[in-house]
This record gives C-alpha cells, structure tokens and sequence, in this order.
C-alpha cells in the first residue's frame, strides 16, 4: 500500500483514516472521488468496496472487488472480500473459489480458511470443513468464531462434550456471543436432556450473577423448549447484562418477534439493523415482523434494499412474493415467485411460496396450474412413507387429530369448530388436538372443550409434530393448515395416520401430496368432472362443505342503507391479494354504468399509507372514479361485522373467491355477488350462496356479473325484502346447521375409514 | 450511579414493565436475577411473590410474600400475601394480612374491598357484608358485582337477585357477571335459571371452565346426569391442572381413579363448610349416632362410666360432629388427647369453635399418620373412606397407630354392584364391595370386631346404604 508521507494527505489517505477509525460513511465520498480520480487505484476501490460492505451496500462492493482482483492478481485478501461478498450473495460456488484462490496465493489465510470450511459445513462435506477448521486453528488457537465453527463440527459428529467444550472456550474469550451460547445449549441439551441442561445453567447463572453468557444460553434453551415468554426474560437480562452488545440485542429482537411482541420487537431490530446494516438476516427478521404487522408497503421496501444490498436470494424473493401478493400485484409476486424457485435447488419453500401466490393471480390462478404447482411440490418432496398400520375395524371408535395453528377466531375457528362440536357427540368419533400457534379467545375454548386429547404444539419440529400424532395412535388426520403461514406439509409428508384428510385452512386448491388422502368438499367447490384436478379422492359432503358459526358478537342487521341514501354502496371486504385489475376494471364498468353507485374496500392492509396509495394508484389505473371510491382502513372484527350496515351489496373478488367474508355478509344481511372460478378457492362463495339458497347471485362471467351487480341494485324493494329475511334465511340453512353437519361429517369420515380398512 | 445500580433499576423496570402486561413468565428471569445480584433491592421478595403469583406458583409465592412482610411490612406487600393466600384458600390467613392493610391505610378503597373479600371466603358474612357494602359504588362496577356475590353466598337470596338485576340493565357485559347470577340462581335452588344464564354466557364468550362447571351444576341440579357428566368433561378439558374439575368429570363417567383428588376434597368441603352441618343433619346424617353407640359397645367400661375413653385420632373431622358425641366419654378437655385431621381448613375453623378438640392438623390424613409416632385407643374416620379407592394403604396406617386394644372405627358406602372392588359414584365418591373391605382389613393386619349394615344417610331421596365397621389389630393365634 502507498504511504502518504509526501506532501499533503490526499482523499485516499484521508478515506482510509476514516475507515480505519470505524466510520465508514465519512470514508465512502472520500474513496469515491478518489476512486473517480483514478488515484491510487486499485487500493482506492478496495477500500471503497470495503466500506461499502461495512455499510451493508454488497451490491455495488462487488465489481470494485472484480476489478481490484484482476488489477492485484497477487494479493490473496481481495479475493478473500471478493469471497465474502459472493457468499453473502448466495454465489457459493464462486466464493468457493474464491477463497481457494486466495489459498492458493497465502496457504496460511486464516479467514479464508475458515470462509472455505463455512462453505464445505453448509454443503454437508463435514470431514473436509473439519480438516480446514483444524488447520485453521493451529494458526489461531485463541480464536473462538474457529473454537465455534470445531464445535459445531464435533457436535455433529455426535461428540457433544467436545462441542460443549469449544462452546465455553468460545464464551471465555468473547462474552456475550451469540451463536456460542446456542451451540453450549445445543451441545448440554444432547449431552444431559433438556431438564438437566437448564439446570446446569442456572446453577451457573447463580454463581456468576453478573456474567451475560449464562442468561443467554438460558434463552437458547427456552427456545428450544417453545417457552417464547421466558426467553425474551432471559435476554432482557443478558441485554441489561452487556448493553454494548448488537449480537444480543438482535437476539432479543428475535425473540421478541416470537413472543409476539410486535412494536417492540420493530424497535429493538431497527436499532440493530442501525448498527449492523450488512446482516442480511436482521433485515429479512424485521421485513417478516412486517408482513405479521400487516405493513405489505414498507416490508416491500425493505426486501428492495436487501436485495439491491445483497444481490436476490431465494428467502428474500420468497417474502417479496408474499409482499406483492398481499398489495394485489398478483403478476410482480409469481415473478418473484418463479425467480425463488428457479434459485432454490433443494427445499420446497419457494415451490410452496409460488403454490400460495399462484392462486390469486388472474390468468394463472386455476385448477390445472394449481395442481401443476402442488405437483411440483410433490416430487420435491418425494415419495412419502407407507401408511401407519392401526386396527382396520370399519365400525370402531376412531381418534380423529386435528392440526392447525387456526384454532381460534380465525376464518378455520368460524367456519369448522361447530361442526367439530357436533362431531364430538357422536360416541363413534374422539377428537385430539394438536395448535400449532398458542392462541387464547373464546373459539379457543370451544375448540379445547371438544378435544379428548389437547397438544400445544408449536415448539415442534415437523418430525416431532408427526411423531406425536403417530404415537397417539390417531386414525384420522385433519390437516386445518395446509401451505398458509402456520401449515405443516412436512408433518403431512411424514403421513402421521392411516387416513389423512384436508379441510379448511389455505384449502385453496388440491394440496399435490401424495400424503394427503381425501379432500374435504362439497358438489358446489368440485362439481363432477373436477376430480381431475385434485391429487385427493374428494369426499363430497351433502350439504356445503364448511359449518359456520356466526359470531356472537354481531350487531344486528341494519336496513339496507340504499333507502335513506339514495344510491346503492357496494363493498368489498376481502384482502387485497384477492383484488385483481380485471376485478377492478369489472367494478370500474358497474360504476360507470351506476353513475350514483359507491363501492367501499375494508381491509388490514389498507391502514398502510404506503399500501393504500399503491390501491389508489391501481383504482386510477383500472379508471375507477375515485370520488366514489372509499378506502377504509382495517377495524376489529365487531366493528367489521357492524360496517356491513353502509354496505348493500357485496361485490366478491376473483379467481380467489371470498370464503368466510361471504358467510359474514349474507350473516349481515347482505348478498353477495360472486363469480364461479373452477379452482377451489374459485367455487367458495358458489358453495356457500348455493348452500343458503341464494344461487341466482353467481356470474359466469364478467358479462354477466356486470349485469348483475347492476340488476341487483336497480332493484331495491327486492334488495330490501331479501336484506329482511337473510339471516334467519342463513341460520336456518345448511351452512349453520351444526347437528346436521356433524352427521354428515360423521360420516364422510366413516366413508374414509372405511376405504381404508378395505384396501389390502 | 453504580453500574450494579443501575443495572438493577433497569432489571427492575423492565420485569414491572412485563408484569403490567400480564407476562410474568417474562418477568421471573429478570426478578431471579435482581436477587442474585450483590446487595439485591429492598422489594425483591415482593417482585418475587408478584411475578411467582402471577405464574400460580403459589406455595413459592406465599413464601416470597412472608419474606416481604418481614422486611417491610407495607400495605402492598400485606395485600399482595392476602391475595395470594386467598388462592391457597387460606381465607383466615388472608382476611389478617387483608385487615392489616386496612388499619394502616384505613382511607383505602381497594384494600377495604380485599379486606371484605378475603372476608366473604372465610363466611365471616356478616363482616364481608360490612366491607363489601362500604366499598360498593355504580362508578366502579364490579365492586357492585362483589356484593351482589357476597349476597348470594351468605344466602340472602333476595338482595343478591335485586343487586344482580342492577348490574345486568345497567352493565350487560361486565366480566364475570354472567357467573355470579348462574352462581346465585343455583344456591336459590333455581337450577333451570342458572342453566340458561350459563348457556347464554358461554354461547357469548366461549366456554371457560367455571361457566361449564356452573352449567354442569344445573344439569346435574336437573336430574339430567348425563348431560352433566358431559360438560364436566369439556370444563375439565379446558383446565387440565384443576384436580377438582379431573374428578368431578370422573365420577361422573364412572371412571375410578384411586383417590379423590386432595383438592376435589379441599373444595367440595371448603365450599360446603358454613352449611355442611345443617345440611348433613337434614339430610338424615346418622353416622355420629352409630360410632357413639359402637364405641359404648366395644368399650364397655367407658360406656359404664367406670373409665374415660383414651387418646383419639378423628380422621376427616369436619366440622367436628365426632367430637360432639364423643365429648362426654372423653376425659376433662386438660386431660384429654381429641386430634381432628381434616384437608378443609374452613371445616377445621368450624370445628375449632367447639372447643372440644385438642388439636387439629390440616393436611391429608394419609400424610398425617405416616409422621405420627402416637398410638390411639380410638381411630375414627366417619365418612372419609369413601373419598378413597384402594383402602389397603390407609389400612395399614391406621393399625400401625393403633395402640394395643385399641379400635378403628369406620363406614364404607356399599358398592351396588357385587363385581369389582370399588367403584366411583355420580356424587364422586366411592362406594366399596363387601369382599373387598374384608380382604383389605385382613391384608392389613386388622380383625373384623364390627360389621353392622346401616343407612347413612339420604342423597335425594334415596338411602345410601353402608357399614359400619370395628377392626382392632389381629393377634396372633
């Protein structure tokens, strides 16, 4: 490297000061010019790249890196960044060559050592990472990130005491690291249970009060053990304990996000994403707790910037599929989609993720995609184990287990938990329960009142959520999750009893499985001829395929408000994911054709600044007039319920039809609009208007939901009388008939049982 | 500031900031390591019962709370202990802690209103009714739901429902008022009343364990067993860890675990205990009667007056009826040895007010002799055998203490059906087979000196037939 000693110091020199005093972005306009100045180059854009990836900005690092390679072919540190930076990037193959490469020029380069074996860990060549971590660490015995990187090698090796071992030589010389205390915890809970590990800690936290790692590994022992409260406890401790430390923070972060804890867990990873902007995983936690807080808008920028950072990685286009998805920008969230699943080669998340969006996108979004999709899935997966054997007695009691992070006030809560509490008369039927998210509400209970057997299940692994399943002795699997955000296809896959059956909860399509046994459903969802579609066999029930419980809670029906107004309001209160430009530009010709109409959007989302001028902007396109248009932020769910009283007509969104948010209208008194799709999620509002006697609301097309919306509302003596009777016309229909339902149930499941005692 | 100083105002603050929101499992980290520190701060026992309270760990909370009342004895710190023994169903030991708080901060709205409900639990009525009625205001509404509560509890009927009526027209959603009408509907015997308030309330909020409990109450009140015995089962589904509920909803499946749960026990008799002797009486209670006339015929000299009975273990006293009718063959109460062992603490203060005991131990009576090294000449147990299963154990502890000569006197209810050893009835108790008492007397080392066929006492309508039964330790031939 140059000296600066002759004459004045120039930007490089001063560039370099800055950086080598930690501020980065004092160092960036000073590189930059000296860079533009083609001074001192090619140190200028090395040291500029290195600030850059201090910042957290890998993607412009990476070509200073390339040329300053070519311009020192040499030197094996910059192809040790250059590494470093592929491997942020996700290029793993090209960082591994990388750091070969620099190997090659300084067989003693201790990081790039430890970068290859990294590598080697990652890609299960674990003789060959121990190899170069041993070589790594006779050249610095003292460094714990190599004493964790050995550990984690002889742990999965099976060697926990030495694993235990590195992890506390880790700790000794670095407090307050992270990963070291996971390991430690990891290593104990093999070595001695996880009782005994937790006791073996906080024998250590009491003689060394003061000492942040022993809360910590506390923690990573709580999480292990699905104790979410007790964990964000811990860490409070070990931040309180070693307040300097981001590591910790971050995990706090974390773990807050778990705990549901939500604007404080936005809080606690803003600042530490501030202070390590080049995490990309901080990054990707806080865009998650996002899309939990239903902020589609911002979450989306922050994915943009990691990714513009970072280069695209599957995770990152996986949330940037679901992020578009929830804003309604159904063609940008399968791109995003189909680019996760072109990178990820092993693994179905992005093939699920593309499967979740798929079904709401306009053109894509039908039956013979879907099960395309769910195939896709399938073969990732492979082949699924044989089926459990139990006694194949067609007449006995069967133990019926019900998985779902849904059990609750939730669209699976109101549409099945009646129809369980009349299943669970029947002496024929016991039901077991397995929640795969803690939830605590009145639909709650009713769910824990019915269940023989009840499972909070969420701290499971999926192989552990089918090993309790199996070990219960369940003959009939009720999958309520299926690919939504708290689903277990890999539960599933391990094929946990003899007969599994999906119902509500993301059942929006066949699943593609070969694990799942029967699909739940009704003549309306799968008429016949729609067996070709599903991988399942469908066991048609004979009325509508859900039980709707409305809730308690809503006010009764208001008058159809078009009488005191004047002019007819329509409403939406479906998600945005559903609302597609063909529905808007369909709605946008109904307004246009009622010159008085109004139409009102109600949804979560839609509190969002960002969000809503995205709708704004998507309305204006589709030419909908915005002076009749209004956009209502999200409420509680009483409060929703009591909004249907400015609605008259609901109109329902496609292909992705509305499910629970139809039986909520017409519960509130008023009917809805649907279109017939031939997807499943296409058919719900066929199902359920045909269900309660109202199948002269389902349009074939957009012609003939233009004409009817319009001849609906031109009607209003007829809107008024039918507004009257509905919800007693709803209560006394099929769709609230809890003991009717429960007996068809009954013995949709018996028909189930039944084919499998009689397959040999 | 200290860094350790500081470090403890922050562990301090964050773990209040959790218990605010409920999360006390949160909490119970950072407060165990507030009292790890060196020179821990002055609240920390009280932080510690807080969060421990929070958790129902209560037995650690209880012992948190004393070592706060030790180092400072605050009104806080009084009605913290008072809440936390009121769980324990230590209602005494609260209403102290609760007056306490009173006398030190006698202007306190909250603590008179512990003060009355700690109060209520002891069936001081009269005092709850005092406390209670002070605090009672429409701007605070549940402390007008309480008195309407305390009302219905200390039987006064009519001023429970007029109370009740105002809270339903004029706060229709306040929690727990949906309860304490279907509470106060079945203490008035209105059990169809109780049965549609209870309905109306879970089909509102959902089921919780106490509206199904009251709901089964009302079936059961009803006659409609089985429908009962299903919604014990859904209230003992819904709180997995409440032993009560567990046996309940398992007596009335019939399905019979070894012992009723110590807490079934604990509640039904704590529950009952105010009215437990009026009540037993009516309903044709006979069994003091008969162990009186039993001992005066196996003691013939007691009975002839030429010698007082010896040392007696009452096992399950009660409100100590035994006592009542022993009282007269007993020794003067300076020379006499009278111990009554009961699970209920209410039962044990009800028989306390007789002054005919010697001592009285609150504990399970199993637990009581295993740590007995005493012998008695009289071991009593009137209607306690039937809250156990398996008798063989209990058997053994008793003729162990049994000094030489000395006799154990007690009744079985006899089991309808002539198959099996036991079994658990609808009421939750058990009912014995013949066979089975005589092979476990005998497998225990105990003789037959008594065996009499007797009517217990009325359950409804029907006579529940037992015996009444005398063993002494058998000798050897």
């Amino acid at each position: 490297m140059p000296d600066g000693a002759l004459g004045p110091p120039s930007r490089f020199r001063a560039g370099l000061d800055r950086l080598i005093e930690g501020r980065p972005e004092q160092a960036v306009p000073l590189l930059e010019a000296a860079l533009a100045d083609a001074e001192d180059a090619p140190w200028a854009g090395l040291n500029l790249a290195l600030a850059y990836v201090q910042l957290g900005r890998i993607a412009p690092a990476l070509p200073l890196l390339e040329a300053a390679a070519v311009a020192l072919p040499d030197h094996a540190e910059v192809r040790f960044h250059l590494a470093t930076v592929l491997g942020l990037r996700n290029e793993t193959d090209r960082a591994a060559e990388c750091y070969s490469a620099a190997l090659e020029r300084n067989p003693d380069h201790l990081l790039s050592l430890a970068g290859l074996a990294a590598i080697e860990e990652s890609a299960g060549r674990h003789g060959t990472a121990a190899a170069l971590v041993a070589r790594a660490r006779r050249l610095a015995p003292e460094e714990p990130e190599l004493d964790i990187m050995g550990g984690r090698l002889a742990l999965a090796a099976g060697d926990a005491a030495t694993a235990a071992a590195d992890a506390e030589r880790a700790l000794d010389r670095r407090p307050g690291h992270v990963r070291a205390a996971s390991l430690l915890a990891e290593a104990l809970r093999t070595r001695l249970g996880a009782d005994a590990a937790a006791a073996e800690i906080a024998a250590r936290a009491g003689a060394e009060p003061l000492r942040a790692d022993w809360p910590l590994v506390a923690a990573s022992l709580d999480g292990r053990a699905g104790r979410l409260s007790e964990r964000v406890g811990e860490l409070r401790v070990a931040v309180a304990l070693l307040p300097e430390s981001t590591d910790v923070l971050a995990e706090l972060g974390k773990a807050l996000w778990e705990g549901d804890q939500r604007p404080e867990a936005e809080a606690v990873l803003r600042r530490a994403i501030a202070v390590r902007p080049g995490d990309i995983d901080l990054r990707n936690w806080l865009a998650t707790l996002l899309w939990r807080m239903q902020r589609p808008s911002e979450m989306l920028t922050w994915l943009d910037s990691a990714t513009a950072d970072f280069g695209a990685a599957p995770t990152l286009e996986v949330n940037r599929a679901l992020a578009l998805n929830a804003l309604g920008e159904q063609d940008a969230a399968v791109a995003a989609a189909d680019a996760a699943a072109a990178m990820q080669q092993t693994g179905a998340s992005a093939l699920i993720a593309r499967m979740q969006v798929l079904a709401y996108h306009p053109e894509q979004g039908h039956a013979a995609a879907l099960l395309a999709a769910g195939r896709a899935i399938a073969e990732r997966l492979g082949p699924p184990p044989p089926r459990p054997e139990r006694d194949r007695d067609p007449d006995r009691r069967l133990r019926v287990a019900l998985l779902s992070g849904s059990f609750g006030a939730h669209p699976v809560g109101w549409l099945t938990v009646a129809g369980f509490e009349a299943l669970a008369t029947d002496p024929g039927f016991e039901l077991y329960g397995y929640a795969l998210r803690p939830r605590r509400d009145g639909v709650n209970s009713r769910f824990r009142a019915v269940c023989r057997h009840w499972r909070e299940a969420a701290a499971l692994s999926d192989a552990a959520v089918a090993g309790a399943i199996l070990e219960d002795g369940c003959d009939i699997l009720i999958d309520l999750g299926g690919y939504g955000d708290s689903g277990r296809p890999y539960a599933l896959q391990r094929r946990p009893a003899p007969v599994v059956v999906k119902w509500v909860g993301s059942q929006f399509a066949t699943m593609g499985l070969d694990c799942i046994d029967w699909m739940l459903t009704d003549r309306w969802e799968t008429p016949p001829g729609a067996e070709r579609f599903y991988t399942e066999r469908l066991l048609r029930l004979p009325d509508g395929y859900v039980c709707f419980s409305p809730p308690p809670y809503a006010p009764p029906v208001a008058p159809t408000p078009v009488l005191a107004r004047g002019h007819v309001t329509f409403g939406c209160f479906n998600n945005l994911a559903k609302i597609t430009p063909q529905v808007l530009a369909l709605w946008a010709r109904i307004l246009a054709t009622l010159p008085d109409a109004r139409l009102e959007l109600r949804t979560q989302t839609l509190s969002e600044a960002g969000t809503r001028e995205r709708v704004v902007a998507r309305c204006v396109a589709a030419g909908l007039p915005m002076d009749r248009i209004v956009l209502h932020p999200g409420c509680r769910h009483p409060q929703l319920l009591g909004a249907y009283g400015d609605i008259d007509i609901a109109l329902d969104p496609f292909p992705y039809a509305g499910g629970l948010t139809v039986c909520e209208a017409l519960w509130m008194g008023v009917p809805v609009v649907a279109m017939e799709g031939d997807s499943f999620s296409g058919r719900h509002a066929v199902s359920h208007l045909s269900n309660v006697g109202l199948p002269d609301w389902i349009a074939t097309d957009a012609e003939t939901y233009h004409d009817l919306a319009v001849a609906r509302a031109r009607d209003v003596p007829a809107l008024a009388a039918l507004r009257d009777g509905l919800r007693a016309q709803v209560a006394a229909s099929p769709l609230c008939d809890a003991p009717r339902f429960g007996r068809n149930l009954a013995a949709a499941l018996r028909h189930a049982w039944g084919a499998y005692c009689r397959e040999t | 500031m200290s860094a350790t100083h500081s470090l403890q105002l922050r562990l301090a603050e964050d773990a209040a900031a959790a218990m605010r929101h409920g999360r006390f499992a949160e909490a119970l980290p950072m407060v165990e390591r507030l009292g790890r520190l060196p020179d821990p701060p002055a609240g920390i026992a009280a932080l510690r019962a807080q969060a421990l309270f929070g958790l129902e760990r209560l037995e650690g909370a209880e012992a948190a709370a004393d070592l706060a009342v030790a180092a400072a004895d605050a009104v806080e710190t009084r009605q913290l202990r008072a809440r936390i023994r009121l769980a324990r169903g230590d209602a005494a030991g609260a209403a102290d802690d609760a007056a306490a708080a009173v006398m030190a901060s006698p202007g306190d709205r909250a603590a008179k209103g512990l003060l009355g409900i700690c109060l209520l639990e002891a069936s001081r009525w009269d005092e709850a009714l005092f406390f209670l009625g002070d605090v009672a205001t429409d701007t605070d509404p549940p402390s007008v739901l309480q008195l309407a509560h305390a009302f219905a509890r200390s039987g006064r009927f009519e001023a429970a429902d007029e109370l009740l009526a105002h809270c339903t027209a004029r706060w229709p959603g306040l929690p727990g008022l949906a309860g304490i009408r279907a509470q106060a509907a079945l203490f008035a015997a209105r059990a169809a009343d109780a049965e549609a308030i209870a309905r109306a309330a879970i089909a509102a909020d959902g089921p919780s364990p106490a509206l199904l409990a009251l709901l089964a109450h009302a079936q059961v009140a009803q006659g409609r067993l089985a429908e009962g015995s299903a919604t014990l089962a859904a209230a003992a589904r819904l709180a997995p860890e409440d032993g009560y509920l567990a046996h309940l909803a398992a007596a009335a499946a019939g399905e019979a675990p070894d012992a009723a749960a110590v807490e079934y026990v604990t509640r039904v008799f704590d529950g009952y205990a105010p009215r437990f002797e009026t009540q037993i009486l009516s309903l044709g209670y006979r069994v003091p009667g008969l162990i009186l006339r039993a001992v005066e015929r196996l003691f013939p000299d007691v009975a002839a007056g030429d010698a007082r009975l010896g040392s007696v273990l009452d096992l399950g006293c009660g409100t100590g009826l035994i006592g009542v009718v022993l009282d007269d063959l007993l020794p003067p109460r300076e020379g006499r040895t009278l111990i009554g062992v009961d699970l209920s603490r209410r039962m044990l203060e009800q028989a306390a007010v007789k002054r005919l005991y010697t001592e009285f131990r609150h504990a399970e009576l199993a637990a009581v002799m295993a740590a007995d090294t005493a012998s008695y000449q009289l071991i009593t147990a009137a209607d306690v055998f039937c809250y156990l299963g398996r008798l063989d154990p209990v058997l053994a502890l008793c003729r162990a203490r049994l000094a030489p000569g000395g006799v154990l006197l007690f009744t079985l209810e006899r089991s309808p059906g002539a198959n099996g050893e036991w079994r658990l009835g609808r009421t939750g108790r058990f009912a014995h087979s013949a066979e089975y008492a005589r092979s476990a007397l005998a497998s225990a080392g105990l003789e037959i000196v008594l065996w009499q066929e007797e009517s217990l006492r009325l359950e409804g309508p029907d006579l529940v037939e037992g015996w009444l039964i005398g063993a002494r330790a058998a000798t050897a031939h």
